[in-house]
């Protein structure tokens, strides 16, 4: 990084760019996270399911980030593994209220994290137990004991439960994963 | 990887390798149903499947048909009487398009709409007994007491062609005093006879879309088949089964070509296409039918035999599979997205076998009888497996995305040797030509070959009577004495060796006692030992016996030497052989 772009860092007028994957499961929510992690002018208003990925872009204090969301439906699933490569950090959503598949997050979960490019990285994971408001949506911890997070060891993660129709719970999670990047990266 | 895959797929499925997800398992879920009762359907419109379960309770009076939304109840709607079968279907073409409940149950058609119930069908009430129906016009004119009631009627139920009807069979059940009672109670009402559902599927009709409005069929306890029309619920067509319908599956359209499978209490199968009012092809399994499923054109059903049979769509049998248990339900298997399809069968050893034709695919181990089998979209997972059982628990276990199905994963199939081609090679011209004569000529063809073959068994007897006649074979005719020899000669000339094997073909025998004898032209040959005795023969052991002959001849010419091997005291020869003697060329040369 030339002088320059360490100056322009300092000053706050160049952000750090990051690479974030956003996976879960069809219809947890990840599109709609997303959108509303976007400043409010660029939001949509209609959020329909998402065709193969589509990439996003928003930034907070220091980074910048370019967000691949990627489609959740079975038939797509298999696209994800392509960019494990190139993200620096995963935000995982669970549909908090889905309890018949959590078991297929959790499938899906571990075959990402037993997968050969994210296997043996240090990279940060962040959980979203979302659509808390649901009635019948169970608690985060009991998301965390479903998928057996505890059983992670070699990478820093952290759950947030979350309500993305009105942003709750957005900021905790995407506050601790700058924290997170900016760890490692300086 | 055959032999590691076979043996792991084949019975751990509880283990974590397994190609299932174990979803859910409530044990004490209080479902109670066969799988004519299950269904899914995305009942709101909203993408989410539901699971439509008519229960059947465990006594008379809760019966109820639940919606479940993931793990949980959704709702309940009480049932007036047993649920026969449950279908969901789409009634009209107008939107939303979310499909309406049919529940069979008796002889009627409850149909619910959002959950709520909406227009209930009866059954055309069937023809009744005219000298009945004057009974009963003339106890309700008081003209008769209820004992000659009863026995007017027995005689009816005797004798008569259309049978009585509920009331009349109820009354004839009833004790002399409660009879007065039943008899006023009922006497004003008009008599009906009514036939019940025994089964019910769904027909397009006239679309072959996956949301298309369908047609209710519905089989009848009175051998009968019905197409119901989807909004006005009249009859669109009628037909006669040769026995009572139990299972039903449909394909096709309505309007254009349809195919209709019915399993039936005889034990038969048969398969009605569109105008055709009786059966078309007819199967007769080997028992009676405990489930009926179509594999692409292919007719499977499970029988109580213990038996799994396959037929064609024309009922041609193709295949059948011993069963380790009896079979208690099964329903069809489609993967969609890798285009599979197989069988299920749920047995009474808590095992669902999974079969593709005839092999065995996987066994899923469950956790008591499964009762119930329902395969499909469940939430918004495509390929979920929902499952009820005689204890009323539900499990349900969603496909791996990544399991893929290995036809004859786990053993007990076709020997792959079997499915081997065969590099046949292409018929030539000759052969092609020799067929054809072989057609035409065939009758000279075969009245020569018949001749020759007599002359060849003729020519084969002479010779034979002749050899016996003679002695003339290597080999000894009598039982008692087994001999084989054969002669050797070695040499030019003019001195040749004459080599004797000799050999007792007994087991256990010896031949002992045996002589040796030359017979020859003593002007041409001489031999130093023209009789001896041989050694005792061991059986097993073969003796060469040598001796030299020597050619007095210088004129190029030879001779036949005879052997015999005599047995002592008798002078027929046990053996003869002839040795055609090569010509001396030692002495020629000389
Ligand atoms: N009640 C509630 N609904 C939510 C919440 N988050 C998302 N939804 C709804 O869930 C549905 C699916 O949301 P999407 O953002 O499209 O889901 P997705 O994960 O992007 O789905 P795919 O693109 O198909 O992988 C939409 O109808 C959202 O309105 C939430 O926190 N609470
Ligand atoms: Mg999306």
């Amino acid at each position: 990084m030339g002088l320059f772009d360490k100056l322009a860092g300092w000053l706050g007028l160049k952000k750090k760019e990051v690479n974030v994957l956003c996976l879960g499961l069809d219809n947890s929510g990840k599109t709609t996270i997303i959108n509303k992690l976007k400043p409010s002018n660029a939001q949509t208003q209609d959020i329909v399911p998402t065709i193969g990925f589509s990439i996003e872009k928003f930034k907070t204090s220091s980074l910048s980030f370019t967000v691949f969301d990627m489609s959740g439906q079975g038939r797509y699933r298999n696209l994800w593994e392509h960019y494990y490569k190139e993200g620096q950090a995963i935000i995982f959503v669970i549909d908090s209220s889905d309890k018949l598949r959590m078991v297929v997050a959790r499938e899906e979960l571990d075959t990402l994290l037993n997968h050969p490019d994210i296997k043996h990285r240090r990279i940060p994971v962040l959980f979203f137990a979302n659509k808390m408001d649901l009635r019948d949506a169970v608690s985060s911890v009991k998301v965390c004991q479903l998928l057996s997070l505890e059983s992670i060891k070699d990478k820093p993660w952290h759950i947030c439960a979350s309500n993305a129709l009105k942003g709750e719970g957005l900021q905790e999670g995407v506050d601790w994963l700058q924290g997170q990047i900016q760890a490692t990266k300086t | 990887m055959a032999a590691t895959s076979s043996s792991s797929s084949a019975g751990e499925s509880t283990q974590a390798n397994s190609k299932w997800l174990d979803a859910h398992y409530d044990p004490v879920a209080n479902l109670y149903a066969f799988s004519s009762c299950v269904t899914l359907a995305d009942l709101h419109g909203d993408g989410e499947y539901k699971l439509v379960v008519g229960d059947l309770g465990t006594s008379w009076h809760d019966m109820k048909l639940k919606v479940y939304r993931g793990t949980d109840l959704l709702s309940e709607n009480a049932l007036p009487d047993m649920p026969a079968s449950v279908a969901a279907f789409l009634m009209e073409q107008h939107e939303p398009r979310t499909p309406a409940v049919a529940v069979a149950s008796g002889p009627f058609v409850y149909v619910y709409k959002n959950l709520r119930p909406y227009f209930k069908f009866t059954l055309p009430p069937m023809e009744i007994n005219p000298l009945e129906k004057d009974v009963w016009e003339q106890a309700k004119e008081d003209k008769i007491d209820p004992l000659s009631l009863k026995e007017m009627l027995e005689m009816i139920r005797e004798k008569a062609e259309i049978p009585l009807s509920v009331r009349s069979l109820r009354f004839l059940a009833l004790e002399p005093p409660e009879m007065g009672a039943f008899v006023n109670q009922y006497k004003m009402q008009p008599i009906k006879r009514q036939t019940v559902i025994t089964c019910m599927a769904t027909l397009k009709k006239n679309m072959a879309d996956e949301d298309a409005i369908s047609c209710l069929v519905i089989g009848m306890e009175s051998n009968e088949i019905l197409v119901l029309d989807p909004e006005a619920f009249t009859i669109l067509a009628r037909m006669t089964v040769p026995s009572v319908p139990t299972f039903l599956d449909v394909m096709g359209q309505f309007d254009v070509e349809y195919r209709m499978t019915v399993a039936c209490r005889n034990g038969c199968v048969y398969i009605f296409r569109r105008d055709s009012k009786r059966p078309k092809y007819s199967i007769e399994l080997s028992s009676q039918p405990v489930g009926l499923v179509r594999v692409q054109k292919n007719i499977v059903a499970a029988c109580s035999d213990q038996t799994l049979q396959g037929y064609t769509q024309k009922g041609k049998k193709l295949w059948t599979v011993s069963l380790p248990a009896t079979p208690m339900t099964m329903s069809l298997m489609e993967q969609k997205s890798r285009g599979f399809q197989a069988v299920l069968v749920a047995l009474a050893n808590m095992e669902v076998h999974m079969y593709q034709d005839k092999s065995l695919v996987t066994v899923i181990r469950t956790q008591d009888v499964v009762t119930s089998i329902c395969y499909g979209c469940y939430g918004r997972e495509d390929n979920t497996l929902v499952m009820t059982t005689k204890g009323g628990g539900l499990i349900i276990k969603i496909l791996k995305r990544t399991a893929v199905f290995d036809r004859g994963d786990a053993s007990t199939g076709v020997p792959t040797a079997q499915s081997i081609k065969l590099n046949v090679p292409k018929k030539t011209k000759l052969y092609v030509d020799q067929t054809l004569r072989e057609r035409e000529c065939s009758v000279a063809m075969y009245q020569v070959f018949q001749m020759e073959l007599n002359r060849i068994r003729l020519q084969a007897t002479r010779t034979y009577a002749q050899a016996l006649e003679s002695s003339l074979t290597p080999i000894t005719e009598t039982l008692q004495e087994p001999l084989k020899m054969n002669a050797v000669v070695q040499g030019i000339g003019p001195t040749f060796k004459l080599t004797l094997h000799l050999q007792t073909t007994s087991a256990t025998r010896p031949a002992i006692n045996l002589l040796i004898s030359f017979l020859y032209d003593e002007g041409l040959y001489y031999m130093a030992r023209p009789f001896f005795k041989a050694p005792m023969l061991v059986p097993g052991l073969n003796y060469p016996l040598e001796t030299f002959v020597e050619c007095l001849s210088d004129k190029g010419i030879s001779d036949v030497i005879k052997v015999f091997v005599l047995r002592e005291g008798e002078s027929a020869p046990l053996l003869m052989a002839h040795i055609n003697m090569p010509v001396s060329e030692g002495l020629a040369a000389a």
